[in-house]
């Protein structure tokens, strides 16, 4: 069983889940107390020590599934429950089937001597077929998360599309090759070669599967915003992007009222919470100059509650709008917050802190937008815009920032590369994108939305004054 | 009385009014084992705060309870010196402090002498418990409830996770305090925030989901003990059916119960479109949400 659990982990691992050796142990001896074979005692135990939130467990259970239904009794003992054997659909005896591969890898060795990448890759598939995922698991892990060339001349976004062909195409090969070895070798009795092709492909087939869908992470915890109070009844419901210049105007003076006063609360509150508690012990001890009579109350100093933020904003096209109202808030509030840095992106990052730092928001902005070294022409690319950021700035991500990506999310059709955001939230207290179209759009086109809100703790459509409204309010308070 | 397997678990939450599925029932029965901490971890009102409460029904346990929240810290959670009592107590004892130093030489002789006694202004006296402390200075094992700790701060999840690690903690004053018995320590998150590494592995996860239809339906019986079967399919199916919409709030159990029990005051045996649109309001919470009922309407009450 130990054995069984351990491989089970190093598949979990490769599948960038995080399981700690305490973990595996706990497990284990879970496993001794309950003293089970039933299968949903055993899965619950595993899922319960394995994957700590409910984001994690749609990739367990593929994994599960995987490891203890789809391989082989034979190379996993203990496999109680593989359904090849419940089902009784395997009438390809294991022993020959074994043979088979050892049969073909031979050949394979045969034909070609170099151990190339191509090899790990065949040699991964032939370990799959006889019942060990593990460095399958470990190469399909690395196509998602492989980065794209950042090439200025010519840009791909074909990395992750042509690692996977090359796996499928290997597949499909493997299947022919099987076929042909079967078909020219007379060792083979007659009887066993339907079922053992049916069993391989079938085992292949599973392979593909895994290869090509991904599971989606039940983002359980999701924050949408439901009905909003309408602050302001025309105003508040145009986008951003459609305001003519005397409505920006407008649109500017009531955002500084609203900054003004949340301004005011949140000074109010923090004078009152930075006082801290009383401080006993240096109050009595400094009573004694005064015969005992606490004159001076001591209070420990207590820092600042509402923390980092970090705020990425999107620059080209239509979100623009959208993201210079944004900026213009926050740096307004800079006080609210320990710190606030910023990046803009078009097809790469930008740090432009130090604009706000040294003039106000509205020149940092035009400035912003005068800079030559952003090129405005570039098409939008978050994969590669994040990619950067994790390159660069990932270190600025800690447990007391929120991250704050403003954008559409249409990417143009390159490879959104939705791992790095969940590296990003890993990193991070909390992670909101706010995006200037409104939800139904969201999905429609080359926008990656769906995907993206997946790995948020926070979405929310944010276009119009009155949404960006709510959602100051509710971040500063 | 501590739970004697995964099965004696399940009969005596259902006996004090809580359904638990095989999976809530196997996992109480290893934290129990183990004593380990719970995560659980679910959309609100499924249940999580009511397992806690009925974990320390069932062990005849008093339950302590530690809501979090933002800005909570180590004064409300752990202990506070109470200083206004402090205070008080040395305005009343001016003539005895006088009496300690008046044989004094010097300002600092005095400083020193005071020094001595003030122990006595930090004993137990004088300490506030909060609801941690409580529970691990409790000499009878109680269950300690960590309320929505995904509310609370970073700082405030690392002093959780020392003094889940080792079940005893440090006030200056008095020196270390180890816990007199071992709680039995349920923590419940609603995904404000993920919590740490750290913290999860040191806890068993459990993840409550909506109940599936034949859970919620014993549920109903047990709180509403008069249904009418008819009635309480009818009921169960559409809250399900539900909850499958794209709603920013879906119903969760109590609103089960709520809705239930105005049908049951309007004498409605019968689910109808209007009696759906009459109703909402105890079923939805958000404004948005009865849009996108209203558009489903058709697909909810099919038969
Ligand atoms: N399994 C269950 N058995 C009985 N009642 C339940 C169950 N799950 C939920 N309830 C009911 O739902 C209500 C809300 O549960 P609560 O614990 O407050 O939810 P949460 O803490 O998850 O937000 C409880 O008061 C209880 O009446
Ligand atoms: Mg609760």
């Amino acid at each position: 069983m130990v054995n069984l659990i351990l491989k089970f982990v190093s598949c979990c691992r490769a599948a960038d889940m995080r399981i700690s050796t305490a973990e595996v142990i706990d497990c284990l001896s879970q496993l001794e107390i309950m003293d089970t074979c039933e299968e949903p005692l055993f899965q619950t135990i595993l899922r319960a020590n394995f994957a700590k939130s409910r984001r994690e467990q749609g990739v367990f259970n593929r994994l599960y599934h995987l490891f203890f239904h789809e391989m082989p009794s034979g190379l996993n003992p203990e496999s109680l429950f593989s359904e090849e054997i419940q089902a009784g659909q395997s009438q390809a005896p294991e022993p020959s089937m074994n043979e088979l591969l050892r049969q073909l890898k031979e050949s394979q060795d045969d034909t070609h001597h170099t151990q190339n990448q191509g090899d790990t890759l065949d040699r991964a598939l032939m370990a799959f077929l006889g019942g060990s995922p593990l460095p399958f698991i470990e190469a399909v892990q690395k196509i998602h998360t492989q980065d794209e060339q950042a090439s200025p001349l010519f840009k791909s976004n074909l990395g992750q599309l042509s690692s996977r062909l090359d796996i499928m195409l290997r597949i499909n090969r493997l299947k022919t090759q099987m076929v042909q070895f079967l078909g020219s070798n007379n060792a083979w009795a007659e009887k066993d070669v339907p079922s053992v092709t049916a069993a391989v492909n079938r085992r292949l087939d599973k392979a593909l599967e895994f290869l090509n869908t991904e599971p989606r992470p039940d983002n359980a915890g999701l924050r949408e915003t439901g009905s909003h109070t309408l602050h302001y009844k025309t105003l508040g419901q145009i986008p951003f992007s459609n305001l003519t210049l005397e409505e920006i105007k407008a649109v500017k003076e009531i955002i500084d009222k609203l900054v003004r006063k949340l301004e005011e609360i949140t000074s109010r509150r923090f004078s009152a919470a930075s006082r801290g508690v009383v401080d006993v012990k240096k109050t009595i001890q400094r009573s004694v100059k005064y015969l005992g009579v606490p004159v001076e109350i001591v209070h420990k100093a207590k820092p600042l509650r509402k923390g980092k933020i970090v705020a990425l904003c999107d620059v080209s096209g239509s979100v623009w709008s959208t993201a210079r109202f944004m900026l213009n808030i926050l740096y307004s509030l800079k006080t609210c917050f320990s710190r606030v840095k910023s990046h803009v992106f078009i097809d790469r990052t930008f740090d432009v802190t130090s604009f706000f730092m040294s003039h106000d928001a509205n020149e940092a902005i035009k400035r912003i937008l005068n800079d030559t070294r952003i090129n405005y022409n570039a098409r939008t690319d978050y994969g590669m815009a994040f990619q950067q950021f994790r390159d660069h700035h990932f270190q600025e991500l800690d447990k007391k920032t929120t991250l704050i990506i403003i954008g559409d999310a249409r990417s143009n059709y390159y490879n959104p590369r939705e791992p790095l955001l969940e590296a990003m939230r890993d990193r991070c207290r909390r992670l909101i994108w706010l995006n200037p179209e409104q939800e139904k759009f969201w999905g429609t086109g080359d926008s990656e939305m769906l995907k993206y809100r997946d790995h948020c703790n926070e979405a929310r459509a944010c276009g119009n004054l009155n949404q960006l409204m709510a959602f100051i309010e509710a971040l500063v308070l | 009385m501590l739970f004697k397997s995964v099965a004696d678990v399940q009969t005596r939450m259902e006996q004090a009014g809580y359904i638990p599925s095989q999976e809530i029932s196997t996992i109480v029965f290893l934290a129990q084992e183990t004593q380990k901490p719970v995560l659980i971890e679910g959309p609100a009102g499924v249940g999580k705060t009511e397992l806690a409460k009925c974990i320390a029904a069932c062990l005849e346990r008093q339950m302590i309870r530690l809501q979090c929240y933002e800005g909570l810290d180590e004064s409300k959670a752990l202990y506070e010196w109470a200083y206004a009592k402090q205070l008080l107590y040395t305005q009343m004892l001016k003539e005895k402090i006088n009496d300690v130093i008046s044989d004094t030489a010097s300002l600092a002789q005095a400083v020193d002498e005071i020094a001595r006694h003030e122990d006595a202004f930090f004993s137990d006296r004088f300490l506030q418990t909060r609801p941690l402390l409580s529970a691990i200075t409790s000499p009878d094992p109680v269950v300690l409830l960590i309320d929505e700790v995904d509310k609370s701060d970073p700082e405030f999840e690392a002093f959780l996770l020392e003094l889940l690690s080792d079940f005893q903690v440090t006030i200056p004053e008095l020196g270390t305090i180890a816990a007199k018995s071992r709680p039995f320590v349920v923590l419940t998150s609603n995904n404000y925030r993920d919590m740490s590494d750290a913290l999860k592995r040191r806890c068993i996860h459990l993840y409550i989901d909506y109940p599936a239809i034949e859970t919620e339906k014993e549920i109903v019986r047990l709180k509403i003990p008069g249904i009418e079967e008819r009635l309480l399919d009818k009921v169960v199916q559409t809250v399900a059916r539900i909850r499958q919409l794209d709603l920013k709030k879906k119903p969760c159990i109590s609103e089960t119960l709520d809705w239930a029990r105005s049908l049951m005051i309007l004498q409605q045996d019968e689910i109808t479109e209007d009696v759906i649109f009459r109703t909402l309001n105890t079923l939805c919470k958000h404004k948005t949400d009865y849009g996108v009922v209203r558009a489903n309407i058709g697909q909810l009450i099919k038969a």
